[in-house]
């Protein structure tokens, strides 16, 4: 088992909504992912992925955040995801906060979450152009996140 | 006149809402705010070939990906007369199991369970009772491996083809996966003790039509191509075919989703209903749950979904552990998809998502493009029996306060395990 995971969460039915699994696509093609690092393309319930999660050195969820930073920005918080809301506001799964929240408290899962800022999520099947137009910065920036929790 | 609002609807996706009008004690006017996004869908399959529709929608929703992928597919087989082999109906039926046992144990565990122990959300409950919780996990990661045993990844389903089924899952995976199955039958009548213990929640009185597909035989959620309308004694056949008499669709001016009925009558589908429906499917260990439960049908208080989610989940892991023992003892073929002849048809296609009836209906080209997609989902087919049993839980309410009504309003709602929109989930800071 490779020490990090990152997950990758979103809808890509719902354009932007979809950014954190775009991501992660892209994250699993680019030859500057460390070895010790494996990567999940999932939709938008992170429980589902717990088993994967366990024993894992550090977990990174990358998901779209909507707080009306500019689009592309990028947002890490680390352990307890201080100044979230885990406000529980969805029918038949958790959201990325509540799920992280909810694993860390009954198993020794250490998550960070990376939110990617986006202005809207529509029904739409790409990203929007201003968030495409940021993706290879946005790589960057994970890229750089991930070698951080390596160290 | 009061008004009683829930403005965000806790626990439902997108921007769903309540609103009751309250005069004095009676009930003046009651709202219930669906945005219902599947119904715009089809911009984004039109022009699609035939193989790539079920693939585009089952990223409708990450918890219903299998519903939506195999009632994509009984869609197209049905509009190119394309008659799949017995083994891939077992393995789309084990496939479907899957799918709901992950989706109930959700609901239960992390969403209806809270709301009944007054907990503000799984989080805090965990907190008292980490047993409950992992319980639930352990269940839903059951339902999970079926999914990617059978269907070839956790999420949307590779192997579910149009004409058949990708690849035939091993022999070491199948053992694997009983094993699992063995041990998730223990945990489900672990689940049963927890929802017997919960306190009870008859917050709504009230005559019921329950609409769900007909199961031909022990299928539950994929077989079969007519809907029955169960009503006070009485039911009426829909063939898939005809499903537009049966949604029979009404405009709301404060929904999104239009509102159906059957006979003037708003219907409900789901758990409750599936059971009400097809009730010989009620022997062993569902029927000794259903006792356990209290259950009697046809029931008169929607809260009892909850409890027929609980008592389907042991069927659903008894039955896939039936079907799993089935291919073990007389292997899986590798059989390749039948070869599918595009032609200009129509086809519809309605199979039983965890939430409820699922229509998907298109139309193709003759070069097998797609000219038109209909995507009807549970939750919108349940927004006018939502808003009945709203008006009648307000209306019953012993306690005359805001909060009260409220409260009990908030858990009915859930107990239709409802999906508003498809699914944007984005984070929030506080």
């Amino acid at each position: 088992m490779k020490p990090t995971l990152l997950i990758g969460l979103g809808n890509p039915l719902m354009g932007d909504d979809g950014v954190g699994c775009a991501v992660a696509e892209r994250l699993a093609h680019d030859p500057r992912l460390p070895d010790s690092a494996e990567v999940i393309c999932g939709g938008s319930d992170l429980l589902r992925y717990a088993a994967q999660m366990e024993g894992r050195s550090r977990v990174l969820v990358l998901d779209a955040i909507q707080d009306g930073a500019e689009p592309g920005g990028i947002f890490v918080f680390a352990d307890g995801q201080p100044g979230l809301d885990d406000h529980q506001d969805h029918a038949h799964h958790l959201s990325a906060v509540q799920a992280i929240r909810l694993l860390e408290a009954i198993a020794p899962i250490r998550c960070t979450l990376v939110g990617i800022a986006i202005s809207s999520a529509a029904m739409a099947d790409r990203l929007s152009p201003a968030v495409e137009a940021r993706m290879p910065a946005i790589v960057d920036r994970v890229l750089e996140e991930v070698e951080r929790w390596l160290v | 006149m009061k008004t009683v609002v829930i403005e965000h609807l806790a626990r439902v996706e997108g921007h769903g809402g309540i609103t009751v009008e309250l005069d004095g004690d009676s009930v003046a006017g009651v709202r219930f705010d669906v945005f219902e996004g599947a119904r715009l869908l089809e911009p984004l399959v039109r022009g699609k070939r035939f193989d790539e529709v079920a693939p585009t929608l089952s990223r409708i929703c990450a918890i219903c990906s299998v519903a939506h992928s195999l009632t994509s597919l009984k869609a197209t087989e049905n509009a190119f007369g394309v008659q799949v082999t017995p083994q891939t109906e077992l393995l789309r039926e084990l496939l479907y199991l899957g799918e709901s046992i992950e989706s109930h144990a959700l609901h239960l565990f992390f969403l209806a369970a809270p709301d009944y122990l007054n907990y503000p959300s799984a989080i805090a409950l965990a907190a008292d009772n980490p047993d409950a919780v992992r319980l639930g996990l352990r269940l839903k990661k059951l339902g999970n491996s079926i999914q990617e045993i059978i269907g070839g990844r956790a999420i949307h389903p590779v192997n579910a083809v149009v004409g058949g089924f990708g690849r035939a899952p091993a022999v070491d995976r199948l053992i694997e996966l009983r094993h699992a199955l063995e041990e998730g039958l223990k945990d489900s009548d672990g689940g049963i003790d927890l929802m017997a213990a919960l306190p009870p929640a008859d917050f709504c009185r009230c005559e019921t039509v329950y609409t769900a597909l007909r199961s031909p035989g022990l299928d539950s959620y994929y077989a079969g191509d007519e809907v029955v309308v169960a009503s006070n004694g009485d039911r009426t056949v829909v063939r898939a075919a005809d499903y537009r008499t049966l949604t029979n669709e009404k405009p709301m001016p404060h929904s999104h989703a239009k509102h159906s009925t059957f006979g003037g009558k708003p219907f409900m589908v789901g758990s409750l209903a599936r059971l009400t429906v097809n009730p010989q499917r009620l022997a062993g260990r569902m029927a000794a749950a259903m006792e356990r439960l209290q259950l009697r049908l046809p029931a008169v208080n929607p809260m009892d979904n909850n409890k027929a989610q609980a008592v389907e989940l042991i069927g659903d892991i008894a039955r896939a552990l039936e079907i799993t023992g089935q291919f073990l003892r007389d292997g899986v073929r590798d059989e390749p998809p039948v070869t599918v002849q595009p032609r200009a048809a129509s086809g519809t296609g309605i199979t039983e998502a965890p939430r409820g009836l699922l229509i998907h209906s298109y139309t193709y080209d003759a070069g097998g493009r797609i000219t038109a997609a209909d995507v009807i989902t549970p939750t919108a087919l349940n927004a006018a029996s939502m808003e009945l049993h709203f008006r009648r839980t307000a209306e019953q309410c012993p306690e005359r306060t805001d909060t009260a009504i409220a409260k009990r309003l908030e858990m009915v709602a859930r107990a239709y395990d409802p999906c508003i929109s498809c699914s944007v989930h984005v984070v929030h800071r506080r």
